[in-house]
């Protein structure tokens, strides 16, 4: 068989092989599988647990501030939760819709849930399928409430300049949120349970879009 | 590794412009090998005189087609990252007939005459002149032909999504379309050489 095969000249040999190549195709059907994938565990297992997976609410807040769009924020929660509120220029993916949603393998992606865990599922379900920058919002939701739209500080009058300072900004990164600063008393009470409803604050028009993608092609 | 390289940032702007013209070399160096830098030759096929322009293209698409398909289900490449074009239909339709008749009429389309003009041909430099001029009254024009530039649009839309058939398939139907039509092409040469005998 392989001797005919060989004695055949190059165009036909080359037909031969193309038809053969098309029908495994044909049986394989679709190039992508998309429901299973293969992980690397060692390379998953060096990247886990280190800090370039990972972005804080203040680094977050200043993107958003300075009209970086560089990113896609995912919001994993409910979609009753995220009309409720959300953080600026989020999107609302949920988990099972992930891996068929619109977000890009080459894109960075930042995910936040409630809290640490939904966003560490989904973090390893999108590093699995091959999602190359995906990070995670440091404490989720819980710290840009407490942190940043909320904020509080227990530096009191009598605190440095430097202190005053920081307790400033902090006010005007929550101001600019819609929030604004929770006053700490010396008692030490708990203060969340003042906190006022939160409210998703009035649309932040960004000074700059979402990049547009260059145009390709010829 | 995952291709496409440079969308996932395996290098810069600047490298990708290096790599640019390393294979736009490759390319040229080929296609003037290939005999695509005769106007002579472009235009014997719409004749059926000669057709090596339709199998030089067809095995180009074929071999294409079977590598994107095998690198993707091996999971080096990523099919969602590779660029093509949105469809417009009736635009297309109207753009690839002007193409077609200033093929047939030139004896060059743009990239043939860029490969032309490296081997000094005059008639692919007048032909890249008037593709230049051409480019400059479209853009002037544009605002006119807005409309019809982008109307019956169905976005980026591939064969297998139209027909809801696997890729697989779509890629054995092809093959079997290039064999069937390089075979008829052949038969065609000869009926039009021994046409010509005859004559």
């Amino acid at each position: 068989m392989l001797k005919v095969y060989a004695a055949l000249p190059p165009r036909k040999r080359i037909g031969i092989l193309a038809i053969i190549l098309g029908i495994l195709a044909a049986i394989i059907g679709a190039p992508e599988n998309s429901t299973t994938a293969s992980v690397n565990i060692k390379e998953l297992s060096m990247t886990a647990g280190k800090n370039v997976n990972t972005v804080t609410v203040q680094e977050l807040s200043n993107w958003i501030i300075q009209g970086k769009m560089d990113y896609r924020l995912v919001d994993l929660r409910t979609e009753a939760d995220y009309e409720e509120y959300n953080i600026p220029s989020s999107e609302c993916v949920s988990m099972s819709s992930l891996t068929n949603s619109e977000l890009m393998r080459n894109e960075k992606i930042i995910l936040y849930s409630d809290d640490d865990i939904i966003a560490s599922q989904a973090w390893f379900i999108l590093k699995s399928d091959g999602y190359h920058s995906v990070s995670i919002l440091k404490k989720g939701m819980e710290a840009w409430k407490n942190e940043i739209v909320f904020p509080s500080c227990n530096c009191g009058e009598h605190s440095t300049a430097e202190l005053k300072q920081l307790h400033d900004k902090k006010a005007e990164i929550a101001k600019f949120f819609g929030g604004a600063m929770q006053a700490v008393d010396g008692s030490n009470s708990a203060v969340k349970k003042d906190l006022p409803k939160l409210k998703a604050p009035k649309k932040v028009v960004l000074k700059t879009s979402r990049k547009k993608p260059a145009r390709e092609g010829c | 590794m995952t291709a496409p390289f440079f969308k996932f940032g395996y290098f810069n702007d600047e490298v990708s412009l290096i790599v640019a013209f390393i294979l736009g070399l490759a390319f040229g160096f080929l296609f003037e090998r290939g005999g695509f830098g005769s106007g002579r030759m472009l235009a014997a096929q719409f004749y059926f005189t000669d057709m090596r322009v339709f199998k030089v293209m067809f095995t180009a698409i074929t071999t294409a087609m079977i590598g994107l398909f095998y690198l993707s289900w091996i999971g080096f490449l990523d099919l969602s990252l590779v660029y093509f074009g949105e469809t417009f239909l009736l635009p297309q339709v109207v753009g690839g007939l002007i193409l077609g008749v200033g093929f047939v009429v030139g004896g060059y389309c743009p990239g043939t005459s860029s490969v032309a003009i490296s081997t000094g041909k005059i008639d692919a430099i007048v032909y890249a002149i008037g593709g230049l001029f051409g480019i400059f009254v479209f853009g002037e024009a544009f605002p006119y032909i807005s409309d019809f530039f982008y109307s019956t649009p169905m976005g980026r839309v591939t064969l297998p999504e139209l027909f809801g058939i696997d890729h697989g398939i779509i890629l054995l139907l092809v093959i079997m379309l290039a064999i069937a039509g390089f075979t008829a092409a052949d038969w065609g040469e000869k009926f039009m050489a021994s046409k010509k005998e005859g004559k």
